[in-house]
C-alpha cells in the first residue's frame, strides 16, 4: 500500500487519491450505466427471444439462425458494404484533394475550408431533408438543372436503380468536409525540410506527393479510414428521411434492420443479435485495416 | 536524419524557380476556380433550401419556375411556425444541448484530470475502460439503454423492479440524461490536462489548497481551449442528434427539433415550403455557433483525431 502511494508524481498519497477517485466517480457511474450494461445486456440478450412485455426467453442460437435465413437482413449487409465502400474511399479521395488544395496557402482558403465544412455541422436530418428536395422528380434542383440541359431525370429515391447511388452521393457530400479537416492537420504537422531538400533533388510535386506526402500521411490515412467506416456502417438517420429502407430494400442497411427489429417488430433479442454481428464486423475490419496499414509500414 | 540524407550536393540547378506569392499564375487561377466549383457544390444544397422557404406553394408546385423564388415569401416562416410548433421544438431541442453541454464539460472535466494528474488504485484500469468505451457503436447498447430507460425502476409508474409504468419514457430525465457524459470528451480533457506544468499544481499545494480546489481554480482555467472545444462538440452533437430522441419520446411537447421535421415531413405531407422554413430554422444556429467558434470547432475536430 504504502509502495502504491508512492506512485503519485507528487503530494502526499492518501488524501489525494480519494480526492482523485470522488472526481471520476460520476463519469464511471454514468459510463457503467449506460455503455458498459447496456454491451454486457446486449450480448445476453442476441441469445434471447424478447419482446418487452413478456420476460426475455434463452433461445441459444435461434437468432443467429433465423439471420441466416433471413433474406432482407443479407441484403441489408450487402447495402451497408456498398454504401460503404462508396462512400468512404471516395469520400477520402475527395477529402485529400481538397486538403491539398488548401495547404497551398491561398488567401481565401478560411471561406473554402468553411463552406467545405458545413455539412459537417449540420444534423443529417435536416440534410437528409433538403436532398429528398433536391431529389424530388418533377421540380427538384437536380432534375430542374438537367431540364436546363434537356435531360428527364429519373425519379431518383423511388427507382430501385438509383436510389441507392443517390444517398451514397449524400454521403460522399456530407462526409468530405470531415476527412479534408483531418487531412489538412495532418498536412500542417509535415517537416517542411523534406520538401525542400526534396525540391533541392529535383524531385517534381507529384513525385514529392508519393513519395513523401502519401506515406506520411498514412496514420492520418488511417485514421480517417477507421472512423469514416465506423460512421458508414452506423448510418441510420439519412435512410430514414430519404427511403426508409426502400424501394423494395434496395437501400436497407443493418443499422435501419436492426431498428425495424427492435421498434417496429419489437423483436428485441433479435435485433441484439443482429446488432451484435453489427459489432463484430466493425471490430473485424479495424483489425483487417489496422494488418494491411501497419504491415506495409516502412516500405516507403 | 531524413534531411541530411536528401541533401545531395549537384542536383540544386534543377530546382525550378518558385511561383511561391505570384496570385495571378496559371496554376493558383485553376485552384481557385476548382476551390470555388467545390465550395458551390457544398453549399448549394444549403442555398436551394433556404431559396425553397421562400418560394409560394404555387410557384414550388410548377414545373418550369426558375432557381430564384419571384416574390419572397418571408411569411413561411411565420406560418410554419403556426403550422407545426418549431419554437417547442426548438426549445426542446435547446434544453438538451445545453444541459448535455453543462453536464459533460463539469463530469468530464473532472475525470479526465483526475485520470491526467492523479496515480490511484485502479486509475489505469478506468482509463482503458473510456478508451474501450469510446469505441462501442451506437447500436450495441441504443437498445439496452431504451430497456433500461422503460424499466427504471421508480419512475414513471414503475414499482421497485421497474414494472407497471413507462419509465423514463416520455421525460426530460431520458433525453438528457443518458447521453450526457461522452467518454470522447472525458479523453480529450485527460489529453489537455497531461500538458500542464507539475509546478502549478504543486506551488497551489504548498499554499494549502484542497485537490478539488486545485482542480477548479488553478488547473481547469489553463485548459479553456479543452472547455471551449468540448462544450461546442457537446452542443453540436446533441443539437443533431435523431435517434435517441425519437425513441423515448412519444409526446409533441417533449419532441426535439430534428424529430419535429422528420415528423413534419410525413404527417402533413411534403409542403416543401414549411419544411424547407423548419429546417432552415433548424440548421441556423448551428451554422452561426459553428462560424462564431469555427477556430474551436476545427481544433476540436482535428485534435480529436490525431492525439
Amino acid at each position: 500500500m504504502k509502495k502504491r502511494t508512492g506512485r503519485a508524481p507528487t503530494g502526499p498519497g492518501r488524501r489525494r487519491q480519494r480526492a482523485g477517485m470522488l472526481m471520476v466517480a460520476p463519469a464511471l457511474l454514468h459510463a457503467s450505466l449506460w455503455i458498459g450494461l447496456p454491451v454486457v445486456a446486449s450480448v445476453v440478450l442476441a441469445f434471447t427471444k424478447y419482446d418487452v412485455l413478456t420476460a426475455p426467453q434463452f433461445v441459444g442460437l435461434d437468432n443467429f439462425r433465423d439471420m441466416l435465413d433471413d433474406a432482407v437482413f443479407r441484403k441489408s449487409i450487402v447495402n451497408t458494404v456498398v454504401y460503404t465502400f462508396f462512400t468512404v474511399p471516395f469520400g477520402m479521395m475527395l477529402g485529400l484533394l481538397v486538403a491539398l488544395a488548401l495547404h497551398t496557402g491561398l488567401k481565401a482558403r478560411g471561406i473554402f475550408r468553411t463552406a467545405v465544412f458545413i455539412p459537417q455541422v449540420t444534423a443529417t436530418v435536416a440534410i437528409a431533408l433538403v436532398w429528398l428536395w433536391i431529389y424530388n422528380p418533377g421540380n427538384g434542383l437536380l432534375n430542374t438543372l438537367l431540364s436546363f440541359l434537356g435531360i428527364q431525370g429519373p425519379a431518383w429515391l423511388s427507382s430501385t436503380s438509383w436510389a441507392m447511388p443517390s444517398v451514397i452521393l449524400v454521403g460522399i457530400w456530407q462526409g468530405i468536409g470531415m476527412k479534408m479537416l483531418i487531412y489538412l492537420a495532418a498536412l500542417q504537422s509535415l517537416p517542411k525540410e523534406l520538401y525542400e531538400a526534396a525540391s533541392v533533388d529535383g524531385a517534381s510535386k507529384v513525385r514529392q506527393f508519393f513519395s513523401i506526402t502519401l506515406p506520411l500521411l498514412k496514420p492520418a490515412t488511417f485514421f480517417v479510414l477507421i472512423t469514416s467506416m465506423i460512421s458508414a456502417f452506423q448510418s441510420f438517420d439519412q435512410i430514414y428521411i430519404l427511403t426508409d429502407g426502400g424501394p423494395g430494400n434496395s437501400t436497407t442497411m443493418m443499422t435501419f434492420e436492426i431498428y425495424k427489429s427492435a421498434f417496429r417488430e419489437f423483436r428485441i433479442g433479435y435485433a441484439s443479435a443482429q446488432s451484435l454481428v453489427l459489432f463484430v464486423l466493425l471490430m473485424g475490419f479495424t483489425l483487417v485495416n489496422r494488418r494491411i496499414m501497419g504491415g506495409t509500414r516502412g516500405h516507403n | 536524419m531524413a534531411t541530411t540524407e536528401l541533401h545531395r550536393p549537384g542536383v540544386a540547378e534543377k530546382d525550378r524557380p518558385r511561383t511561391k506569392g505570384k496570385p495571378l499564375s496559371v496554376g493558383r487561377i485553376a485552384l481557385y476556380l476548382t476551390l470555388s466549383v467545390v465550395s458551390l457544390l457544398m453549399v448549394a444544397p444549403f442555398v436551394w433550401m433556404v431559396l425553397t422557404s421562400l418560394k409560394t406553394p404555387v410557384e414550388i408546385a410548377s414545373q418550369d419556375a426558375g432557381l430564384l423564388p419571384e416574390h419572397w415569401e418571408f411569411g413561411n416562416y411565420v406560418d410554419a411556425l403556426k403550422a407545426a410548433p418549431f419554437a417547442t421544438y426548438a426549445r426542446n431541442s435547446f434544453i438538451i444541448a445545453f444541459s448535455h453541454t453543462l453536464i459533460n464539460v463539469v463530469v468530464a472535466s473532472m475525470a479526465g484530470y483526475s485520470l491526467a494528474r492523479i496515480k490511484f488504485r485502479g486509475s489505469e484500469v478506468i482509463f482503458y475502460l473510456f478508451i474501450a468505451a469510446l469505441m462501442i457503436p451506437t447500436y450495441t447498447k441504443v437498445l439496452p439503454e431504451f430497456l433500461i430507460v422503460r424499466f427504471m425502476p421508480l419512475a414513471g409508474g414503475n414499482d421497485i423492479f421497474g414494472q407497471g409504468g413507462s419509465g423514463w419514457l416520455d421525460s426530460w430525465w431520458a433525453l438528457i440524461i443518458p447521453g450526457a457524459v461522452t467518454p470522447f470528451a472525458v479523453f480529450l480533457f485527460r489529453q489537455f490536462y497531461l500538458d500542464l506544468p507539475v509546478e502549478l499544481e504543486e506551488a497551489a499545494r504548498l499554499d494549502g489548497l484542497g485537490e478539488f480546489r486545485i482542480y477548479a481554480r488553478i488547473m481547469t482555467p489553463q485548459v479553456k481551449p479543452a472547455l471551449t472545444t468540448v462544450a461546442l462538440l457537446t452542443f453540436e452533437s446533441s443539437w443533431n442528434n435523431f435517434l435517441w430522441p425519437l425513441l423515448v419520446t412519444r409526446t409533441d411537447s417533449l419532441r426535439v427539433i430534428q424529430v419535429g421535421l422528420s415528423v413534419f415531413k410525413t404527417e402533413n405531407g411534403p409542403q416543401w415550403h414549411f419544411l424547407m422554413a423548419g429546417t432552415t430554422l433548424a440548421t441556423l444556429p448551428m451554422v452561426i455557433l459553428f462560424l462564431i467558434g469555427q477556430r474551436y470547432f476545427v481544433q476540436g475536430f482535428a485534435t480529436a483525431g490525431l492525439k
